[in-house]
């Protein structure tokens, strides 16, 4: 098959696994989408390939825009996407970032094995979800003021290593080492502020989770030996973002955008692709708060880390130290950073758009930490809770095939109107169970939405990442606890 | 006034309709108390809020968003939405479109209630009907 036809677009294949929808009318680039066949059904079954398409309507976008394997509808612009838009006469998007800024994972390595906590997982379901907070007016792990919020938007992990809820290994495992040197308290308003006081270290709902996970295969042992991952080893997978103060960080900037630069929206087909001209101040600003809120991100995952190395030595009775619990990485998925990429032949300075996508650099490249240098950046790619996740490596093709970027999850195929009305709650738990898997939700029904059949083939969407050669397998892991918001 | 949730892949819509626009605008609210909440008690302290827009949608995506920060700072689920409109400006006015609104907040810690996120833009539609008005929203949850 050399095209395929999606209820009015027809894609082009350009190699194996790489689809292109060519420009056309008022598109500024072609558009790709990187799947197999089966999961180009899936991709095309919503508004994904329309919102794909409008994407590339933002002034600047470079070669093209593009769908990873995970790509799914959104708003706006689709989860799973990616866009490289020119920094000096392009644009910016907070509708392209999403909501959830740095919503992003984060796995923790242990000296644990399964035998280990095996006998121990109900205790360690219950006291994780006591301990963690979750849900909507949870708290959480520190209430504080607005002094504290704004030393947090400004320093990041820095922050969190001077107050003693992280050691420096933490800082170095960290994407750009837990802070945004670009972040600007100045331009986050205070009822951005007022939102995020009473939420660090919270995990929040929807598809957030807290996991602790055992290592089942390893696929690359050079690689895994770098990363200190072994068969049977104890994880912990930690997926949240930057809560109500990164949301509302875009809920305004996508206003004053709309409002500064009518002339702009005017080009654009969906209103929430609203964007500010780069060179502009207001691109300045939300760039300012936007890098703030994913420092903001970076501490709320290190708090809950922090906090799920305490509930360990207490059901362990062993220091974490002991247990080896070390930060393996911390990686972002909503964001949009200033990178320099080839763009045919010519080194830019990109706005890098990835929307529910990974940052995924290969080996040599300065940004991976020195640790992983060698062997490229980790990448984790969280599956539901029936299927397992992934660790890969930042492929040898990211750069040149999708401005250094992977895909982020298994990506839902199912509503959650529809998944609450082909699954109950309870029976997903009693399944999970069986399976040996103990899971602790803040409702019945978040379990049902999250239920493993709401979610793609994870193992095809990372298939399809490392025959692309965007990020390659590593390890797979596979759930003992889960507690969810 | 009457609302339903619709199908979205990976969020949550609402379609309300009402016979008035203050009507299809306190619908869409309580729709997105019902996408956070399925069943909610009873108690719970009125409170007002106020939004301002320089057109409808404008003015809807405001609204909601007030309520999505009202239920985080104040931390209640805002229920039994109503809202009045006022539009005495000009076309291109900042604040031309104007709306007074209340809530019933119920206590977060009373009811088991996840988060929507945000108010999006995506898809949004304010429309006239034959009974009077059809708005369709897009939350991210």
């Amino acid at each position: 098959m050399d095209t395929y036809d999606a209820d009015g677009i027809t894609l082009e294949r350009v190699e194996e696994y790489v689809w292109e929808i060519p420009q056309e009318g008022e598109m500024n680039a072609p558009a790709r989408v990187l799947a197999s066949e089966a999961l180009l059904d899936e991709i095309s079954d919503d508004m994904t390939l329309e919102q794909l398409k409008n994407s590339t309507h933002l002034p600047g976008v470079q070669k093209y825009a593009i769908c990873m394997p995970d790509g799914h509808q959104g708003y706006g612009f689709p989860v799973g996407g990616v866009a490289g838009i020119d920094a000096e006469n392009g644009c910016i998007s907070p509708g392209a970032v999403g909501f959830d800024i740095n919503c992003g994972v984060r796995m923790m390595t242990t000296n644990l094995t399964y035998a280990d906590v095996e006998g121990h997982e109900e205790e360690l379901v219950e006291s994780l979800f006591a301990n963690i907070p979750s849900g909507l007016g949870g708290g959480g792990v520190v209430e504080s003021g607005i002094d504290t919020v704004e030393a947090i938007l400004e320093r990041g992990m820095d922050w969190a290593l001077e107050e003693g809820y992280a050691v420096e290994d933490d800082l170095a495992h960290c994407e750009d080492e837990g802070r945004r040197p670009d972040a600007d308290p100045g331009v986050v308003s205070q009822k951005a502020k007022d939102r995020g006081k009473n939420q660090i270290g919270s995990l929040g709902s929807g598809n957030h989770f807290l996991e602790v996970q055992r290592v089942t295969d390893v696929f690359r042992e050079d690689v895994a030996d770098a990363y200190g991952l072994t068969e049977d080893q104890i994880v912990v997978l930690i997926h949240c973002g930057s809560r109500g103060l990164g949301h509302q960080v875009c809920t305004e900037y996508t206003r004053e955008v709309e409002q500064a630069h009518p002339g702009l929206l005017d080009r654009l087909p969906d209103k929430e692709l609203a964007a500010a001209p780069a060179g502009s101040q207001l691109a300045e600003e939300y760039y300012g708060a936007m890098c703030a809120a994913i420092n903001y991100a970076w501490v709320n995952r290190q708090l809950i880390m922090h906090r799920t190395r305490e509930v360990f030595e207490r059901v362990f009775d062993r220091s974490w130290e002991d247990m080896e619990m070390d930060l393996l990485y911390d990686v972002a998925h909503n964001i949009a950073k200033k990178e320099i990429h080839d763009v045919e032949g010519e080194e830019r300075e990109l706005y890098v758009h990835r929307k529910g996508a990974t940052r995924a650099f290969p080996a040599g490249h300065p940004e991976v930490p020195s640790a992983y240098r060698d062997v490229g950046q980790p990448v984790i790619i969280p599956g539901s809770m029936g299927a397992g996740s992934y660790v890969l490596r930042g492929g040898e093709a990211s750069l040149e095939t999708t401005f250094g970027s992977t895909a982020h999850g298994a990506g839902r195929t199912m509503s959650r109107t529809q998944a609450k009305n082909e699954f109950w709650g309870e029976d997903v738990q009693d399944d999970l169970e069986e399976q040996k898997v103990y899971v602790k939700a803040q409702s019945g029904a978040t379990v049902a939405e999250e239920a493993p059949g709401v979610y793609k083939d994870v193992d095809e969407v990372v298939r399809v990442s490392d025959e692309l050669g965007i990020g390659d397998t590593v390890a797979r892991t596979f759930p003992v606890c889960n507690i969810k918001g | 006034m009457t609302f339903e949730l619709r199908e979205h892949t990976a969020d949550v819509a609402v379609a309300a309709d009402g016979s008035s626009l203050d009507g299809a605008f306190a619908a869409v609210a309580d729709g997105l108390a019902a996408a956070m909440c399925e069943s909610v008690p009873a108690d719970g302290a009125r409170f007002d809020l106020t939004a301002s827009a320089e057109n409808r949608e404008a003015l809807l995506y405001e609204y909601l968003a007030e309520l999505i920060y009202q239920r985080d700072v104040r931390g209640v689920l805002p229920v039994d939405n109503q809202a009045t409109i006022r539009h005495d400006g000009g076309a291109q006015e900042a604040d031309a479109w104007q709306l007074d609104a209340s809530a019933r907040g119920v206590p977060l810690e009373t009811v088991d209630a996840r988060e929507v996120k945000a108010v999006t833009y995506s898809e949004m539609r304010i429309e006239r009907t034959a009974d009077g008005w059809r708005a369709y929203v897009v939350f991210d949850v």
